[in-house]
């Protein structure tokens, strides 16, 4: 009977000493994946023009496959004699690009449509639902590859294709937050006084949805990192010559049982920052809903 | 609420039994009113939720065809462009286009698109000839199998895992599988795909790295088949499971419910297993369903890499060859598919709860 007692006791009261602790744990979870990020941000955009690093692509096929150390190849090349060092850093670049991307279309985008949806009533409130009712429950992946293969393989056009994902999460994200802040007293304050309407949206409600928006974009940034990944697997992301973590990932797929580390490094790279990205989003999360 | 409770529960009564006077929960109501009262009010709500969740389903599905179809549309080049491939001359393009429908105006193939689709008929394959039917009855099998299979697999990781995690909010064991969910949730199905192929198949040799052993081919082949891909969708999920599991497992032990049977003594354990963790299901269910859609799209990449003759494989092709029919038929597949699930969602979740069933009836 001793077990249940403490637990009950651990459950219902908790102790200052584990109050401190959590606070601790707390900003761990947003400083240590903060400074992770701060870290691949600079190695990817800034390393590469202070240090002189190899091209990422036009290697001689000499140079193929030279193992880790090698003087000049720090991780080694890949099998056309690229330097696979250099090449995780300006991959890592597209993948960064195309996350950031995706979300400020997203939270612009999605957070004007959930903010309108929800703000409003009647019919356009209605027909902008439906419509992203529509958008939710079409397979996201068919459009991206529909997009991805009718524009073609490229950059921007994967941040296209894959903003089809965001803005209807952001949309529905902030609907649901406009339709819980709508009847408080300050809202009603605004609009009784003749503020118009795009004013109310725009001044009164964006700035207090913005944290939460803020943590989801953390969090689907990492998702939509996720996703280039996979059109490059399709041979729909970044084409070949150029470098992206996920189409490295897929080329180096064909080597895996001879060469397992062209496959291991950029999928590491891109775990790493999927992971700073989740904590951040996390730990942000849990300190502005704590307050 | 209590007023559109009480409203409710008469409006449901007097749509089941015209004849029934209104009921007041503080009068004792007449011998067949009462019988209503227990089983009339649960049967018929459910009811009117279902027919209320399906009519706003079948403009959804309706629009996701319609947009399905006009993506299709936008793509540059033609399935007889396609099909011909790039040496053919104008004519032969022209020729097989009016062969197969194309030049018609948009809207027009649309409308024949849906109103034989209503039918039952979902065309046929412009490259293959093969009914659409035919191919979705043997993609679909292999894709649904995967899906349920990695299903099970987060399941089975979540519930354990964060029943015991909140136990003891703070603990080791809640630290440790904290730490671990957080990193399993952020990897990608492929990237996980290609780890396990590495140790399982090519060091381990204990599954395959690729293909599928129909049921036919012995059962237990054809689970080894589709552990390592269900595996790869299933864990990452898992892990999200798990995170939402534990934190709605703890919110409910700090309910007054829970306190109270503590002070009952019943035992720790008890409290957890019988009340706190079957009343933390209904936000796993909720997230379930809204996961349906993604995790069909992770399918795609998954049966791609392990070569699995699933739907994801054929939806790939599909827009590649631009066969409409194909596309459009997977597209309507997976749009069925996202609404029952989330309708099953909320009616499960108004069997589990019945506040639900008489609450607020219009969104």
């Amino acid at each position: 009977m001793t077990i249940p007692a403490s637990n009950a006791a651990a459950i219902a009261v908790p102790a200052q000493r584990s109050r401190a602790r959590g606070r601790l744990r707390q900003s761990l979870y947003i400083y240590l994946p903060a400074a992770l990020l701060i870290l691949i941000i600079f190695m990817c955009f800034i390393y590469p023009l202070i240090v002189s690093v190899p091209a990422p692509v036009g290697g001689s096929v000499l140079n193929a496959d030279l193992p880790a150390g090698t003087p000049g190849h720090l991780l080694g090349t890949d099998d056309s004699g690229n330097d696979l060092f250099s090449r995780l850093l300006y991959g890592g670049r597209v993948s960064l690009e195309v996350g950031a991307a995706t979300q400020v279309i997203g939270l612009v985008l999605g957070g004007l449509i959930g903010m309108v949806a929800g703000y409003s009533r009647g019919l356009l409130s209605a027909v902008l639902m439906r419509v992203l009712d529509i958008f939710i429950a079409f397979p996201s992946l068919v459009l991206a590859l529909a997009i991805a293969e009718g524009l073609g393989p490229g950059e921007l056009h994967v941040i296209w294709a894959l903003s089809f994902y965001s803005v209807p999460a952001f949309a529905r994200l902030a609907r649901g937050a406009t339709l819980r802040l709508r009847d408080q007293n300050y809202m009603l304050a605004a609009s009784m006084s003749g503020t118009p309407r795009w004013r109310i949206i725009l001044f009164h409600l964006a700035p207090n949805l913005l944290p939460q928006q803020l943590t989801f974009a953390l969090l689907g940034a990492g998702v939509a990192i996720i996703q280039e990944g996979a059109l490059s697997f399709l041979s729909l992301g970044v084409p070949p010559p150029g470098a992206s973590w996920g189409n490295m990932i897929a080329s180096g797929m064909n080597t895996l049982s001879v060469r397992p580390s062209l496959v291991l490094l950029p999928s590491l790279a891109l775990l790493i920052t999927v992971v700073a990205l989740n904590l951040l989003g996390d730990g942000l999360r849990a300190r502005w809903s704590a307050r | 609420m209590t007023v559109t409770q009480s409203t409710n529960r008469t409006d449901n009564l007097a749509a089941a039994n015209p004849e029934a006077a209104p009921v007041d929960n503080t009068v004792a109501p007449p011998p067949g009113a009462r019988r209503l009262a227990s089983y009339g009010p649960l049967r018929s709500s459910l009811l009117r939720l279902a027919v209320r969740r399906l009519l706003t389903a079948i403009p959804v599905v309706w629009g996701v065809t319609f947009l399905g179809f006009a993506v299709m549309n936008l793509l540059p080049g033609d399935a007889a462009q396609a099909l011909l491939g790039a040496d053919a001359t104008p004519q032969q393009v022209a020729q097989l286009s009016k062969q197969l429908h194309l030049d018609e105006p948009f809207f027009t193939r649309y409308w024949n698109w849906l109103t034989a689709a209503l039918s039952g008929h979902l065309g046929s394959s412009l490259g293959s000839g093969q009914l659409v039917t035919t191919i979705l009855s043997q993609r679909l099998p292999v894709t649904f199998e995967l899906l349920l299979y990695a299903f099970i697999i987060s399941l089975v990781i979540a519930i354990p895992v964060a029943t015991l995690a909140a136990r003891r909010p703070g603990g080791v064991f809640d630290s440790v599988t904290t730490f671990i969910s957080m990193i399993g949730l952020s990897f990608a199905p492929y990237i996980l795909a290609l780890f396990l192929i590495l140790f399982f198949a090519v060091d381990l040799s204990v599954f395959p790295a690729l293909g599928w052993t129909p049921i036919s081919g012995g059962f237990g082949e054809n689970l080894r088949s589709l552990t390592l891909p269900a595996l790869s969708l299933g864990f990452p999920i898992g892990c999200f499971y798990t995170r939402l599991l534990r934190a709605d497992v703890i919110e409910q032990l700090e309910e007054d419910y829970a306190t109270t049977a503590v002070a009952k003594g019943l035992p720790g354990w008890r409290v957890l297993l019988r009340h706190a963790t079957p009343n933390s299901m209904f936000g796993l269910i909720t997230v379930v369903a809204l996961n349906v859609g993604t995790l069909l799209g992770g399918t795609v990449i998954v049966e791609q890499i392990f070569g699995l003759p699933g739907i994801g494989e054929e939806l790939f092709q599909s827009i590649q060859t631009r066969d409409f029919p194909v596309l459009e038929g997977i597209v309507v597949v997976f749009a069925v598919v996202v609404v029952v699930i989330g309708l099953l969602a909320d009616l499960l979740y108004a069997v589990l709860d019945p506040r639900i069933r008489y609450d607020n009836p219009g969104q």
